[in-house]
């Protein structure tokens, strides 16, 4: 089963949901800079595993509430 | 623009003075006839001349863009917040200037593609010689193609940056 794999996040929606958490915040919390964070917001930027786990323990919940894998089957 | 970006553009803009700086006193020496072709002890010193020249410059920039970008978050902090304290500010500059592994990830991309032009470069350069060309041209076209090299580096990580990946 090949295909390409598109992750997502609620990485904006948690940041509501944790008071309005700034970026800059988030980003210290994780220990990434602000721009990693506004990339990954963006999906530009799918974050390493370890990084992945940062941010949900930023937030206090599971990763697989904070990240989402959808996969695009080749249809050929 | 964040503050690899900028650091990026120091590092480009550093590229282009030595390589300008080089082109410009090459080409007058060539002209001159101070500089023959089949001289290469003397083609050899002056390019080793100018990579030293280009790491203190390059460290002397860098030096000068942390200074300046620490005084820019500084003050930018000091207007939004007069009651900011010195701690405050530390934090502030610290947090800009965090390197991570995206970071990391785009400057090994952009590695790849400078070395990619250099290495394309070293094949032209033996080519020169193939094609008769003397060898103070080999060397310059190698040196060339490593200060070419090393500014589409710089510019590549500018496109990760802006694109994202």
């Amino acid at each position: 089963m090949e295909g390409k794999l598109r992750i997502t996040n609620h990485i904006r929606r948690l940041r509501f949901f944790a008071g309005e958490m700034t970026q800059q915040a988030l980003a210290e919390k994780a220990g990434v800079s602000r721009q990693t964070i506004i990339a990954m917001e963006a999906d530009k930027y799918s974050p390493s595993l370890e990084l992945a786990f940062r941010i949900a323990l930023a937030f206090g919940v599971s990763i697989g509430e904070v990240f989402e894998c959808e996969s695009k089957r080749d249809e050929s | 623009m964040s503050y690899q970006e900028k650091k990026t553009i120091t590092s480009i803009v550093s590229a282009l003075i030595l390589m300008g700086a080089y082109t410009i006193d090459a080409l007058g020496r060539y002209r001159a006839g101070a500089a023959p072709l089949d001289n290469l002890g003397l083609w050899a010193w002056m390019m080793l001349k100018y990579i030293g020249i280009g790491i203190v410059v390059t460290i002397v920039l860098q030096i000068l863009f942390h200074i300046l970008l620490s005084v820019g978050i500084a003050l930018r902090e000091k207007i939004r917040d007069e009651k900011s304290d010195d701690k405050a500010i530390e934090r502030t500059i610290k947090g800009e200037m965090v390197e991570d592994e995206r970071d990391k990830l785009i400057e090994l991309k952009s590695l790849r593609v400078g070395f990619g032009l250099a290495g394309a470069g070293f094949i032209a350069a033996l080519f020169s010689l193939v094609l008769g060309y003397p060898p103070a041209a080999m060397l310059n076209i190698l040196f060339f193609s490593f200060f070419a090299g090393s500014i589409l580096e710089g510019f590549s990580q500018l496109f990760f940056y802006r694109r994202g990946f």
